[in-house]
């Protein structure tokens, strides 16, 4: 036998092992589900912002041949759920928003199903409704909630140092006032449940969460069963993206339809439903004063939030958790002070969605330091490296920056895309005659890169077995919502342990088999679900090896695992074939398996009262460059060139990495420049994609990423989290790379041709009127 | 604004006839719902749409006779099957009329426009429909046709008649329209046509321009302009095509055309955008097209 050399997976490019199946249309994902005897439920939707239900008549719904449950809220236990605990399966007495649930059926078909909710008959009141939560805070206005006094909903503050000391040594002050509007996840696959209950009273729920074990701990409360008696199975989905880490009243509904017509319910949204009843993305008016020295020294943030919380609390009001991380650490910031208020009122409301408040933050203080950097005659590199922190700091929240390369990320993207010298090139030309004006524009952030400890634990558990043939399953908590956790599982415990990638399954989809882990979100799964994976599979190597030792003679650190071969370690010559060694301890006198478990909990804290904990085990930069092009007659942007530098830890699969931050980097662009979902008094005007509009292939610009290795000392292999930063971070560049290129800040994205084109139009106005 | 489809009649037949003459007795009683693509009638039939479908379907995608382009003794015709698509890739408009190919290239999706025919664009009466624009400019006709009293009659149509409001024309329920022709285009004719968005295709149209015109020595002559979406049809912006007439093309006349073009049109707001961007793409369309810088 030839001898085996080392090689290393890490860094290389590998497919996602769904992928085949799912790009030749084999995959079944829940929205195609079918199970025997199964019945489809849909959800009567008020329509309306907010309104008393005087009386509801289900007669003729429930005699109508086929439909098996019509319920209203008369017909549940009153139990509440959510966030807030303020929201209900079904709701009576009165409803809040457009979304909310009056009634639900079950009936034999979808078709049938429209047709009961045709004989439904309600009567309404309607109440004066408030949809801007500066108004929803004055005296007077209407009453959301009963006990919710001043329509509050939550509020955080975080201060640090003197702001005002440091305002009054400040060389110069800047003072803007930010909207950031609705989006939406625009998941390929609208929202879809499965609910069935056997005899005793115990509950199998087909779920698209993205966070099975505490969707059971959120779920219960909605339906006065035992969390432990709900059984989560996660067949595959058409993404998720933040939207599916909360329960949401068409899951509870369904399951009670279930309850009810003792049959397995499925209740999947129609793109129009989902348009209006799927959570948005949390818009907030963001209020930010910046102060900094002549030399370029940021001195303090001053900002205050108000969040429109809509009609009920899921994630979206909590997105200060992440916004003041942001304002907080996003460069170095010695005087802070922030404040943030959720108010009610009768909108839609928002959940949690990829950047979590960051994208929202990001927006400000991004744009703020370009605003700052001009104001004080600097170029914005100079500016931002002179801010930008260094491995060691620890930020007025107490994150620990290590491995913190920001200032690489910024030096690299300013070299890669020459941005000084053509920055102030385009600003040169910008009053200059022609149609078509070029712009480049940068912008940063920070993000946590080690998950994100905002419940009780971060952990993830992992369990592994190998069989007689040397194939191993690893059984994880972690969820594969697209995201491509299975891709680096495998390749963590392939490098481990020697064998092929292609003989290792995962099991993720079902909380009865696998160990608790506590979601997809924070941009936290390959680090902890990695780390965890790594841990077990060095169990399971490090009992391979001892049995080979044995056998071989050898002391196990002599040794290696190569190729599906135990080798000797120095020089790679093969001792023995792994599934032979495997049975061989199966199959002797003192029989052994190979099965082994971890549970990986981060070396993060959470926060204490006053917000401040080294929250994530590990922190990351990103660095964006937009070169734009504007007709300033239409107000088009086109981009030319994006440009990505991210501080990723370590490449794992660089397939994947790409994947994930040119889809994250194409959310960001849409959320600069088309997307917005129109809420005009409560309602959604633009429920279709022909309304709400993401980008296409045709309008997604040429990209150029850069990843830059930290080597995190925490995450697996040295990888962080990345997930997320990719979606932050190019709004501002793009509004920078305009400013760049037609001298106007916009404060309001979505910067679409009509609002550029009214802005150049108004200020070229202006100007003729002064002439 | 309730969530829960309305009502819609249930059908009581289907029928697929593959000649025009088998197609307009199936209608004659102006009974039926014409499906031709589908790429509209889908949508608004559908629980929730705004069109209940009559009793009876009658799908005339096989009538083979109503597909492709000809041409004779100087006049063209475009029968009303003819796919968006094969418009895009007919040769023949290719050469004699390339705004029309033009304006197919900027129209939805590749899968859209394989099924979607020029019929149904024009029958489907939206203020948006992007083929109208250009068929305006160039004086087109519809020929319609029924059946009466035992046989095949016919009746042309300017286009500029057919339309009444949104969703509305002059065409009888029994009446099938059969063809588009217009007169072959003088050599010196140029015609151009421009649709707004970012992203043309797949963009339900903002606004919508086309323009056509003689130019001699410099003079403009016969001067059309059509002008989508910013009324209750596609319209013809008749101010700014007299002022235009014999005129040679300086920046002055392309500003003071372009402003009377957004006088002739009668925008509103809505969701997509305001009257005020409506009107000022108008004006920017128009100088570019006379400026015959069509490719925005
Ligand atoms: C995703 C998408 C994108 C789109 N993009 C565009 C776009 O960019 N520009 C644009 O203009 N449109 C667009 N449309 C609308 C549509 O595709 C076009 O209007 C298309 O040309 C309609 O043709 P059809 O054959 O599909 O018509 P159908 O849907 O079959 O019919 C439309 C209407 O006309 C009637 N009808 C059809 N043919 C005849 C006939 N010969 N005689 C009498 N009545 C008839 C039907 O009864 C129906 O009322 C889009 C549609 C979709 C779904």
């Amino acid at each position: 036998m030839e001898p085996i050399a080392k090689k290393s997976l890490i860094g290389q490019r590998v497919p996602k092992p769904d992928a085949p199946d799912k790009a030749t249309g084999r995959t079944t994902y829940i929205n195609d589900m079918v199970l025997p005897k199964m019945l489809y439920g849909k959800i009567l939707h008020a329509g309306r912002p907010h309104a008393l239900i005087k009386n509801i008549d289900v007669s003729a719904a429930k005699a109508l041949p086929g439909v098996h449950a019509v319920l209203t809220a008369a017909d549940v236990p009153e139990m509440f759920f959510g966030v807030g605990r303020d929201n209900r399966p079904l709701k009576g007495g009165k409803v809040r928003c457009v979304r909310d649930e009056v009634a639900a059926v079950a009936a034999e078909s979808e078709e049938l199903c429209d047709e009961a909710l045709r004989l439904i008959k309600v009567e309404y009141e309607d109440l004066p409704a408030v949809f801007d939560p500066a108004e929803g805070a004055k005296e007077g206005a209407p009453l959301i909630h009963d006990n919710k006094p001043g329509n509050r909903s939550l509020a955080y503050q975080f201060k640090h140092g003197d702001v005002a000391a440091a305002e009054a040594s400040s060389d110069v002050v800047i003072d803007s006032v930010f909207n950031v509007h609705y989006v939406t996840h625009c998941c390929m696959g609208t929202s879809c449940v499965i609910a069935d209950f056997d005899c005793d009273g115990k509950l199998t729920i087909y779920s698209q969460t993205q966070y099975p074990y505490n969707f059971k701990m959120d779920l219960a409360p909605a339906l006065g069963i035992h969390p432990g008696d709900i059984r989560v199975i996660q067949p595959p989905v058409g993404g998720a993206f933040g939207s599916k880490l909360d329960v949401y009243p068409f899951e509870p509904v369904c399951a009670l339809l279930a309850q009810a017509a003792r049959r397995p319910v499925k209740l999947t949204f129609s793109r129009e439903e989902e348009f209006i009843n799927a959570p948005t993305r949390q818009p907030v008016r963001i209020h930010m004063r910046t102060g900094a020295k002549k030399d370029g020294t940021l001195t303090f943030r001053k900002v205050d939030c108000l969040l429109n919380n809509g009609a009920y609390t899921s994630w979206g009001p909590t997105v200060p958790f992440v916004m003041m991380r942001t304002f907080s650490s996003h460069f170095r910031v010695p005087n802070v002070d922030i404040d943030c208020r959720a108010i009610y009122t009768n909108n839609p409301y928002a959940g949690s969605f990829r950047g979590y408040g960051n994208v929202q933050a990001t927006y400000a203080t991004s744009i703020h330091a370009d605003m700052m950097a001009e104001k004080l005659g600097m170029d914005l590199l100079t500016f931002s490296l002179k801010n930008a922190q260094k491995s060691g700091e620890v930020t007025p929240q107490g994150a620990r920056l290590n491995e913190c390369v920001f200032a690489e990320c910024l030096q690299k993207a300013a070299d890669v895309t020459d941005f000084t010298a053509k920055h102030a090139r385009y600003a040169a030309e910008r009053n200059k005659p022609g149609r078509i004006k070029r712009g480049i524009g940068m912008a940063s952030s920070i993000h946590n890169a080690g998950g994100a400890k905002i419940h009780k634990s971060d952990g993830c558990g992992t369990m592994i077995k190998l069989d007689d043939y040397a194939r191993a399953t690893v059984i994880t908590g972690a969820s594969e919502i697209g995201q491509g956790i299975d891709a680096v599982i495998c390749q963590v415990v392939a490098e481990e342990l020697g064998i092929p990638m292609s003989d290792i399954t995962i099991v993720n989809n079902d909380s009865a088999i696998a160990p608790w882990d506590v979601g997809v979100h924070a941009s936290r799964t390959t680090f902890i679900a990695g780390n965890a994976a790594q841990r077990a599979a060095r169990k399971a190597r490090e009992q391979m090896l001892n049995a080979a030792s044995k056998r071989a003679n050898m002391p196990a650190d002599a040794l290696d695992l190569r190729e599906g071969w135990v080798v000797h370690d120095s020089d790679g010559t093969p001792v023995l074939k792994i599934d032979k060694l495997l049975r061989e301890m199966h199959f002797s006198r003192e029989p052994e398996l190979v099965m082994v478990s971890e549970y990986y909990e981060p070396p993060s804290e959470p926060e204490n009262k006053e917000h401040v904990g080294d929250m994530s085990a590990a922190y990351s930069h990103a660095v964006h460059v937009a070169e734009v092009e504007v007709d300033t007659e239409t107000g088009e942007i086109r981009i030319v060139k994006f440009t990505s530098v991210q501080d990723v830890g370590r490449v794992i699969n660089e397939m994947g990495l790409e994947a994930q931050l040119e889809g994250g980097i194409v959310m960001g662009i849409g959320y600069a420049l088309s997307e917005e979902l129109k809420i005009v008094n409560g309602q959604v005007r633009n429920p279709s994609f022909r309304d709400y509009k993401v980008l296409t292939a045709p309008e997604i610009p040429p990209m150029e990423l850069h990843f830059i290795e930290s080597h995190s000392s925490t995450g697996p292999m040295g990888a962080k989290g990345i997930a997320e930063l990719p979606t932050i971070v190019p709004a501002p560049a793009i509004a920078n790379a305009v400013y760049n290129a037609i001298g106007i800040r916009f404060f309001d994205p979505p910067m679409t041709p009509e609002k550029v084109a009214r802005a150049i139009w108004e200020r070229d106005s202006k100007l003729a009127a002064a002439e | 604004m309730s969530q829960v489809p309305k009502e819609s009649a249930p059908l009581e037949g289907y029928a697929a006839p593959s000649t025009v003459e088998e197609a307009l007795r199936l209608i004659a009683d102006g009974d039926a719902t014409i499906l031709a693509g589908g790429t509209d009638l889908m949508l608004q039939t559908k629980p929730g749409g705004r069109l209940p479908y009559r009793r009876k379907l009658v799908n005339i995608r096989r009538i083979s006779e109503l597909r492709g382009v000809s041409e004779k003794d100087g006049r063209m015709s475009i029968g009303a099957l003819t796919t968006i698509t094969d418009i895009d890739n007919n040769d023949l408009l290719n050469t004699v009329t390339p705004v029309l190919p033009q304006t197919a290239n900027c129209f939805a999706s590749s899968q859209i426009r394989n099924a979607g025919t020029v019929g149904g664009n024009i029958c489907n009466a939206s203020p948006a429909g992007d083929m109208i624009v250009p068929l305006l400019v160039l004086d087109a006709e519809v020929e319609l046709s029924a059946w009466t009293n035992g046989a095949v009659t016919t009746r042309l149509v300017s286009l500029d008649k057919f339309f009444t409001g949104p969703g509305r024309t002059i065409k009888q329920p029994n009446e099938l329209l059969t063809r588009i022709v217009f007169a072959r285009p003088d050599k010196k004719l140029f015609a151009g046509y421009i649709k707004s968005g970012p992203r043309p295709a797949l963009e339900i149209s903002t606004v919508s321009a086309a323009l056509s015109a003689i130019r001699d020595n410099g003079k403009l002559s016969r001067v059309r302009i059509a002008l989508g979406a910013v009324g209750p049809t596609v319209l013809r912006a008749v101010k700014a095509e007299a002022y235009l007439e014999g005129k040679t093309v300086t920046a002055q006349v392309a500003a003071e055309a372009a402003r009377l073009a957004a006088e002739d049109a009668s925008p509103i707001d809505d969701v997509r955008a305001t009257a005020w961007y409506r009107r000022h793409l108008i004006q920017v369309y128009i100088k570019r097209l006379l400026e015959n810088d069509s490719q925005g």
